[in-house]
């Protein structure tokens, strides 16, 4: 620890020197030291971000409950939030929420599946060998440009409404990005690290596994995220339109009957699950690029 | 000079006469013609230019009777046909986009129910049947067997209350069946490639029996008329109060109609010109049995209606279709309908039924 | 060996030629392998026609397809139906991307606001697209508002995004220059913040056109009907006409693809002085 400027974000100007700080102390030996990453810190800045993040969508709740209140807007349109509360615990107590959210989250994880592991033999395939991607790239590429809403009336004719279309277009949903991304993150692997591989006499396998797919990892990953996404909005689409259960269904139940806290409701158990999934899929990431070292 | 303040002031009142006058006919002006009329109708209308032709709304849209109710009073007639039914003139509704609805008990019950401030004006299209039809080969053979089906039905239209009360007089409700919701025309395209079950619907199914792609399995012709749909005629509560005239013309063209179509001697032209929705007259006249075509052209909410009804608001809650409960007297407003039936002198023409259904007069 | 000019020259000239000749054979070797496979479905399709192989009625020649095109485009109902859907597209991505453009550029620039309304904005950009419809269908009634804010939503967030990510990513050293070239703010941001924010905003862009056409089609299916391309698909599915389906589904990838293009080219273009660079920040 010199007195090398610290150039980090946190800093006050750019050219201002670090006030010198003095050696952190030696840990004693055998203890455990936990990587600073991951230790709690007592930090002024975090807990200050955490705080601010409040007031906005405490002010939105409170104008939504001043406004029902004093009946500003007509409470069809908009319920009051403790209705919309009720709602909620209603349907948690009867059930109905669970199993609609399990259909709901069955259907997305056997589509997302089914897509992105289809999605990756393909980019992969494309990625590595010239034939397959000559072959198979330019029908791949025909048929992503048709968006997975634009697919269903011709599913709904071929397949019917029931599961299997469901699954189906999930799938393609995610099978989309997934094979694009993970097909140019092979593609983008730098020549520079092939050539070292090669002067290191790596065989197939190994510039596979060591080379090729740690590099193309960022944007294979990021199709996956994507593949989530697109896979989500492709369920809700379909339960929307033809469906008798699932959180979509619940949608439209709501919105027939004319009771939009069932619709709200369900709005924010699709925003709840849909954040989740994707902090899952973050810790998910974060698990698998550990060998990863982070410059900042 | 007392004769000039006599004269002034004789003056002044005249002045004031003057401006009373003009305050009056102001007050009248504002009163006067809506820029348009914009009336809802719950079904979708094929074709360009729409083919609307159904009950007394259709056969006055039709023969242009509401067009000329308002001929030179500077108002635009405006139909707008909702494929979404009931529901979706009900969101029309809350925002202010149509002034007048042809819809459903049930819609309009749950629009009331959740703030929509509407009234009443007329019954049109009253004892509708609603019909229940499978694949030919399914296995189904009364509405027990229903059970763990798919079925299909409208949800939020006013066939989903009588299918409650069927499903309940068979020992089911609508947990123990899966319903899919889907229109009218999905539900027969996904009844014939068996994605469902079973479809409830109205008279159009019995084009797919005769078809032989499809096979009816209830039909609540015959049946208690609690198993039947009601439709009706109703305007905001701010476009009524605010244009009373405009209101009573709508309601009395459309009074001309029902009345021209109960006419024995137009029954024929009636029944063609509904055939044109798309449905063969043997299929309306099989529909109709032996009720009148007066009878479901009735504009009247005799007590009948009325605690048809009623039983519809009690009930709803149980179904979970609505969550508040509210007299359905006070949502009537009969002013018009009786100010049209005085003007066409048609008092007497259609027989009143009380709550059993038993003739309340006998008919002219 | 002294080799003369004209030599060499023409050693040149067949290197070339040469190399053209490689070029085409390659260029022809990828246009038979790509057709390959569409050419096996069209004559396993026209198989299955032809020889009766199926009696389903979803089974249409393809001549039937070319046909119904021409007849919709000549009583001009598939121009209006794609007139249509382009304009409320159009339109909306116009305002959501607006929209994005100005928060993106405002949350990365004001820690504050980010601390305060960031947090929110991402809670809010979890709810899938199309589970707003049912509360926009009864905020907005009929007609082509209800649309318009629907697909203004559907392209506000993936360019919300790409802004802020971007704009947050110059990186600190490039400012710092710019500081010690004492820069005015107006030049700071012309020259150097956006440019470096561009490849992420020209992909909230792409994405923005991307989600808007998606959302085109979905408002079509959910919201009351009108004119546009989804009415049309769904037309065609509920009468079971396959032409008119397949024929939507050509319309809408062939629009999807236009957009693409352009999206590329516009890229291309604008960021033409980036130059192929291998490193990436």
């Amino acid at each position: 620890m010199s007195s090398i400027p610290i150039l980090d974000r946190a800093h006050a100007g750019p050219l201002a020197e670090a006030p010198e700080r003095r050696p952190a102390p030696r840990p004693p030996r055998g203890a455990r030291v936990l990587p600073k990453r991951t230790a709690f810190r007592f930090n002024s800045a975090r807990l200050r971000r955490l705080l601010l993040a409040w007031p906005f969508p405490l002010a939105v709740l409170a104008l939504w409950w001043t406004a029902t209140a004093n009946d500003w807007v007509p409470s069809q349109i908009l319920p009051a939030p403790s209705v919309v509360a009720d709602t909620l615990r209603d349907l948690l107590a009867s059930g109905e929420l669970q199993m609609h959210l399990a259909i709901s989250l069955e259907r997305v994880v056997y589509g997302f599946l089914l897509g992105s592991l289809l999605g990756l033999l393909l980019g992969v395939g494309m990625g590595l060998s010239v034939v397959v991607k000559e072959y198979l790239y330019p029908t791949f590429r025909l048929l992503a440009q048709v968006p997975s809403l634009g697919w269903l009336p011709l599913l709904m004719m071929l397949v019917g409404i029931d599961e299997a279309l469901k699954i189906i277009l999930i799938s393609k949903a995610a099978f989309v990005p997934v094979t694009m991304n993970t097909y140019k993150g092979i593609q983008g692997v730098s020549a520079q690290l092939v050539e070292v591989a090669r002067v290191f006499r790596f065989s197939r396998w190994q510039l596979l596994r060591k080379v090729v797919f740690p590099a193309a990892f960022p944007p294979i990953w990021n199709g996956v995220r994507y593949g989530l996404t697109h896979a989500w909005l492709a369920l809700v689409a379909v339960e929307l339109l033809a469906s008798s259960e699932g959180l979509g269904f619940l949608m439209v139940y709501g919105r027939q009957l004319y009771q939009l806290d069932v619709v709200l409701a369900a709005v924010v158990v699709v925003g709840a699950v849909g954040f989740l999934l994707d902090r899952l899929l973050t810790q998910f990431e974060g698990r698998l690029l550990r060998w990863r070292r982070e410059s900042f | 000079m007392s004769g000039t303040i006599r004269m002034m002031r004789a003056g002044a009142r005249w002045l004031l006469a003057l401006a009373v006058c003009a305050g009056l006919h102001a007050a009248a002006w504002a009163e006067a013609a809506p820029a348009a009329v914009r009336i809802g109708v719950a079904s979708p209308a094929p074709g360009i230019p729409p083919v609307f032709t159904s009950g007394a709304v259709g056969l006055a849209y039709t023969k242009g009777w509401l067009q000329e109710a308002f001929a030179g009073t500077g108002t635009r007639v405006e139909f707008l046909f909702f494929k979404g039914a009931g529901p979706a003139v009900n969101e029309a509704l809350t925002n202010g986009q149509v002034d007048f609805a042809f819809q459903g008990d049930l819609p309009s019950i749950i629009g009331r129910a959740g703030g929509l401030k509407t009234r009443l004006l007329m019954a049109s299209g009253t004892l509708v049947n609603i019909y229940l039809a499978v694949p030919p080969d399914s296995p189904v053979r009364s509405l027990k067997d229903l059970r763990g089906k798919r079925v299909a039905l409208f949800k939020g239209t006013n066939s989903q209350l009588p299918i409650n009360r069927l499903l309940e007089a068979n020992g089911l409700s609508e947990r123990d069946i899966r319903t899919v919701n889907l229109d009218n025309a999905s539900a027969k395209a996904a009844l014939v490639t068996r994605d469902i079950d079973a479809v409830f619907g109205g008279y159009d199914l019995l084009q797919l029996r005769d078809a032989g792609q499809a096979r009816i399995v209830y039909s609540s012709r015959g049946d208690s008329p609690v198993f039947t749909r009601q439709s009706h005629l109703l305007a905001t509560e701010s476009f009524a109060s605010r244009y009373p005239d405009a209101t009573q013309r709508v309601v009395t063209a459309v009074v001309r109609a029902a009345h021209w179509g109960s006419e024995d001697a137009h029954r024929d032209e009636t029944l063609a010109l509904w055939a044109r929705m798309g449905v063969p007259q043997a299929h309306l006249l099989e529909d109709l049995g032996e009720r009148p075509v007066r009878a479901r052209l009735s504009p009247l909410f005799d007590p009948f209606l009325v605690a048809r009804y009623q039983d519809a608001v009690e009930q709803a809650p149980r179904f979970r279709l609505t969550r508040t409960r509210f007299a359905v007297e006070p949502w009537i407003d009969r002013r018009f309908l009786d100010r049209a039936l005085t003007e066409l002198k048609l008092e007497h023409y259609w027989t009143a039924n009380d709550a059993q259904g038993r003739a309340l007069a006998a008919a002219r | 060996m002294t080799t003369s000019f004209q030599d060499v020259a023409s050693g040149t000239a067949a290197w070339h030629r040469q190399e053209r000749r490689q070029r085409r054979h390659v260029q022809w070797r990828q246009f038979r392998r790509g057709i390959a496979l569409p050419a096996l479905v069209f004559a396993l399709w026209w198989a299955a026609y032809a020889f009766h192989w199926t009696d389903s009625r979803l089974f249409v020649p393809l001549g039937e397809v070319w046909e119904t095109a021409v007849r919709l485009l000549r009583n001009g109902y598939l121009q209006t139906s794609l007139a249509a859907s382009l304009y409320r597209m159009l339109l909306g991505f116009a305002i959501g991307s607006v929209a994005g453009l100005a928060f993106g550029t405002v949350l990365a620039l004001s820690r504050l606001f980010d601390n305060v309304v960031g947090p929110t904005l991402h809670a809010v950009k979890q709810v899938s697209l199309l589970a707003w419809i049912p509360l926009i269908s009864v905020w907005f009634g009929l007609g082509d508002p209800a649309k318009i804010v629907f697909l203004s939503l559907a392209a506000f967030f993936p360019m919300f995004l790409n802004t802020f990510e971007g704009i947050r990513s110059v990186p600190r050293e490039f400012t710092e220059v710019a500081r010690v070239l004492t820069f005015s703010r107006w030049q700071l941001w012309r020259r150097v913040v956006l440019p470096a924010a561009s490849p992420s905003i020209f992909t909230g862009i792409y994405l923005a056109l991307i989600y808007s056409w998606l959302a085109t089609l979905g408002a079509e299916y959910l919201l009351s009907a009108g004119a546009g391309i989804g009415n049309l698909l769904t037309d065609g599915r509920e009468h079971f006409w396959m032409d008119q389906v397949l024929l939507g589904v050509v319309v809408v990838g062939a629009v999807g693809f236009a957009l693409n293009w352009i999206a590329a080219h516009l890229e291309a273009r604008l960021l033409r002085w980036r130059g192929k660079s291998i490193a990436r920040y």
